[in-house]
């Protein structure tokens, strides 16, 4: 019996879950920045 | 070493920067031995054949995601207790993790669950209650973002992963305490009845993920505590 695909898309869901949570860690770090510019941006501002 | 000092956002966001990146590290080079281990060394299973390497992934996978929501509760039960404000960031930060091994273990289950079981779902006790952890931390996320004073959101969410606790025995004993298609526990303290490679590469895993997991907790408290903490000195002399 050939198992292949059973294993192909264990591993494979895996290593597109791990990516996708590694780019929101990515996304989140550049929001976090965005705000603190905003932030600096308001206090000049002021 | 004064370990309150760490508890400071501040303080702890300069080592959790520091550490992370080593842990990404040590993860990457566990799995990738983890990885020779399952393929290359473990052998064929004599009744499952190759089907079985789901293992490698699956129960390191449904491991984390109970030991990841244990950590979570802790962390909501001193952020109630001390009113830390690190507590809840980190509880926060654990959470998406911990929801992407719970998926991983329910996933992986069921592409091995059908060749070897003939079904990729059954209503059995086991992954019931393991989809219902999948909820907790879906729960736990929605609560933690669903008031606009983030530290009410914290306290919420706080009391849903306490409760939410009773599910880790229920997940851990429903293969003793309920006739499951899911088999009983391989690895015990008291011994396994696994090949030795096998064994290894599982716990290799193990390790993998479990660094992987403080990795990406570390990583996303930084976030949190930027998002967080934005208004104040330190942060805006980053």
């Amino acid at each position: 019996m050939n198992h292949g695909f059973y294993l192909w898309m264990s591993y494979g869901a895996t290593a597109i879950a791990l990516a996708i949570e590694m780019a929101t860690l990515v996304a989140r770090r550049a929001r976090a920045r965005r705000l603190i510019e905003e932030e600096r941006d308001l206090e000049a501002q002021d | 070493m004064n370990w309150f000092y760490f508890s400071s956002p501040a303080t702890f966001y300069r080592l959790a920067g520091w550490l992370a990146p080593w842990f990404f590290g040590v993860a990457a080079l566990l799995a990738a031995v983890g990885l020779y281990y399952g393929f290359i060394v473990a052998p064929t299973d004599a009744q499952q054949g190759e089907v079985y390497r789901v293992i490698f992934i699956h129960v390191p996978a449904a491991w984390m995601s109970m030991f990841l929501y244990f950590v979570m509760a802790a962390y909501s039960a001193a952020s109630l207790t001390f009113n830390t404000r690190l507590g809840a960031m980190m509880a926060r930060s654990l959470a998406p993790t911990g929801a992407l091994f719970t998926f991983v273990a329910l996933w992986t289950g069921a592409f091995w669950g059908r060749p070897t079981w003939g079904t990729y779902w059954a209503w059995d006790a086991r992954m019931t209650s393991e989809l219902v952890l999948l909820f907790l931390y879906f729960g736990f996320i929605a609560l933690s973002n669903a008031f606009e004073d983030p530290r009410r959101g914290d306290r919420a969410a706080a009391l849903l992963a306490l409760i939410g606790l009773v599910n880790l025995p229920i997940i851990y004993f429903s293969v003793h305490w309920w006739n499951t298609l899911h088999q009983g526990s391989t690895v015990k303290l008291t011994g396994t009845s696994m090949h030795v490679a096998m064994l290894t590469g599982m716990l290799l895993m193990v390790f993998a993920f479990w660094t992987y997991s403080i990795g990406a907790a570390l990583t996303r408290v930084r976030s949190i505590i930027l998002e967080r903490e934005r208004r104040t000195r330190w942060v805006r002399a980053l």
